[in-house]
This record gives structure tokens, C-alpha cells and sequence, in this order.
């Protein structure tokens, strides 16, 4: 939220139009080659961000964070996933490289999870059941450690004393 | 209710209507919105304004051959043939939606000969918004008609 905030408030200064962003807007206002988005939705697009910016207008990430990927904004449709095609590629190198980074985006996961409702307990498992899957990708070696440090504890029981003392303990029989 | 009869030169920004085979537009967007059921490929101008479009639809599938990849790649190329006589030599695509025709009609595209600028992906993700049916809709639609039929 506080990016958006800070995301009209930026544009607002740009732009020379008077207005600020809210929905819906009217969007003649805005002065762009193209007829731009409503304001909402040009907002919200920067949460959505593309995995490779337009080469058209390039925002230093360091420089403003929120406006970094505010390529879109540029655009009628604000998109998942951009690819550029670039001269003479081959067609499934293409298809290829377009199905990679739509699978890293989630788009098609995402569709069919919000094709039908889903109840809590749906969610509960769905939510853990990615988790379990993401920490057995990046976290195997826990339990590999834990294993090696097992043993070593059982080496260190020699250094306690366990020997029997007599000791003249009252109401003991010896 | 009766159109009033078109003035010519009075307004410019508005719709050409009826001179339609007179536009040549060299650069275009592919439209292909992809669903489990069907694949629809339509050709619009970068203003948006559809020149032609196809689906798998018309292209005679019937039912669920409709969704099938193949029938995304005819509709594709029967979208482009029309348009590519226009003279359109540049295209943006646009996919929309889940479903199979997704790599057909892409690959399809780029076989016709049109030079490609970007391919991107315009599925409407809600930010949780409207609450989809619940779960077997379908399938217990399909049963009810089955059983009323008996």
C-alpha cells in the first residue's frame, strides 16, 4: 500500500495533470502516445511485476523502487510476462523460452487455482503442502547435520563420571 | 432505430465503418484468448480497433476438439491469412487465459511469416476479488442432465 501511495504521488508531480489517481479516473487527462489505463489498474500493475523491463523507458531500481517496473504503466494491458523476441530466433527456442517464463511467473498455476473456490481447509493444505516442497528443494541438509551430530554426543558420555562409589548413605542397607 | 446518414469530414477520431478494406495497417496485435473449452485469435490495430478474428469455433471443431491445440493453430493462421494480405508486417501478441492453445497459436503465428516485437502474457489476475463457483459445479451440472434425460 505505502508503494502505491508513494507511486501516485510521484506521478502526480510528473505529470502535468492536476488530478491524482483514484478510481476510476478519467484518463484523458493523462498525456500518453498511447490511451493509458485507468488508475487503478495502473497502480496495481506495479505489483505485478514483469520478469524483463521494455527497453523503452528503464528506471533505475536504486533511484525509485516503486516506479522500477512502472513500464507497464506505459501499456493499455498491464502483463504477467514479457517476452521480447529478438531477430531471427528460432521458433521453439521461443515457444521455449515464453513457457519458462510463464512457469516462473505462475500464471497458469495461479488460473486454475482460482478457477473454483477454495475453503480454508483447502487452503491450509495447498499452503502447506508448498512450503514442504519448497524447503525440500532449498533445505536438504538439516537433517544431514543432524544425523552427524547424533553421534558425537554418545563418544562425549565417557568423560562423565558414572563409576560406583561406596558411599555410606543413612537408612541404606550395603 | 435509424442511423442519421454519415456527414463526410465532420468526424475524424470516429469510426471508419464502412471503408474497411481500404486500411493498411503495418503493425497490429494478436490477440489470443486461450480457454480450456476454446481458442479465440483476434487481430486488432495498436489502438485496439479488430481488423479480423478467428476461433476454433469457426473453423468447423465442434465440442471438445474446440480446446485442443490443433484447432488453436488453424484458428491462428486462418486470423493471420486475412490480415497478412492487408499488408500488416509487425505484431504484438497478446495471451490471454489457461488453456492449451497457448504454445499452438504462438507457434502458428510465428510460422505465418509476421515479424513479432513481444509476446506477453495478459491474464487477468483478481487481487482476490470475486468469489469463484465452488468445486464440481460442472461435473454435478452434467449429471442433473443426465439423469433428467432418463
Amino acid at each position: 500500500m505505502a508503494t502505491s501511495l508513494s507511486l501516485s504521488q510521484f506521478l502526480s508531480s510528473l505529470l502535468p495533470s492536476k488530478q491524482p489517481i483514484p478510481p476510476p479516473p478519467p484518463p484523458s487527462s493523462l498525456h500518453f502516445p498511447n490511451k493509458p489505463p485507468s488508475g487503478w489498474v495502473s497502480l496495481v500493475s506495479t505489483t505485478l511485476d514483469p520478469t524483463t523491463p521494455s527497453c523503452s523507458s528503464f528506471i533505475n531500481p536504486i533511484v525509485c523502487p516503486a516506479l522500477a517496473y512502472s513500464n507497464t504503466l506505459y501499456f493499455k494491458s498491464c502483463y504477467n510476462v514479457q517476452v521480447i523476441v529478438g531477430e531471427n530466433e528460432p521458433e521453439d527456442k521461443l515457444v521455449g523460452r515464453f513457457r519458462r517464463e510463464v512457469l516462473r511467473a505462475g500464471v497458469i498455476q495461479e488460473c486454475k487455482r482460482r478457477r473454483y473456490f477454495e475453503n480454508t481447509h483447502d487452503k491450509k493444505k495447498r499452503k502447506a503442502r508448498d512450503a514442504a516442497r519448497r524447503n525440500r528443494k532449498w533445505r536438504p541438509l538439516p537433517k544431514v547435520q543432524a544425523k552427524r551430530e547424533a553421534p558425537k554426543k554418545k563418544n562425549g558420555d565417557k568423560d562423565d563420571n558414572w563409576d560406583d562409589y561406596e558411599v555410606d548413605l543413612p537408612y541404606c542397607k550395603h | 432505430m435509424a442511423k442519421p446518414a454519415p456527414r463526410i469530414g465532420s468526424r475524424r477520431n470516429g469510426r471508419i465503418g464502412l471503408r474497411k478494406s481500404a486500411r493498411r495497417i503495418p503493425k497490429g496485435v494478436i490477440h489470443v484468448q486461450a480457454s480450456f473449452n476454446n481458442t479465440i485469435v483476434t487481430v486488432t490495430d495498436v489502438r485496439g480497433r479488430v481488423i479480423s478474428w478467428s476461433s476454433a469455433g469457426t473453423c468447423g471443431f465442434k465440442g471438445t476438439r474446440r480446446g485442443t491445440p490443433f484447432a488453436a493453430q488453424t484458428a491462428a493462421g486462418n486470423a493471420i491469412r486475412t490480415v497478412v494480405d492487408q499488408g500488416m508486417q509487425r505484431a504484438e501478441v497478446m495471451i490471454k487465459g489457461p488453456g492449451l492453445g497457448r504454445d499452438a497459436a504462438l507457434r502458428a503465428i510465428r510460422r505465418s511469416g509476421v515479424i513479432l516485437s513481444f509476446i506477453r502474457d495478459v491474464t487477468p489476475m483478481p487481487h482476490n476479488g470475486c468469489r469463484p463457483l465452488k468445486k464440481g459445479v460442472c461435473k454435478n451440472k452434467q449429471n442433473i442432465e443426465m439423469i433428467s434425460e432418463k
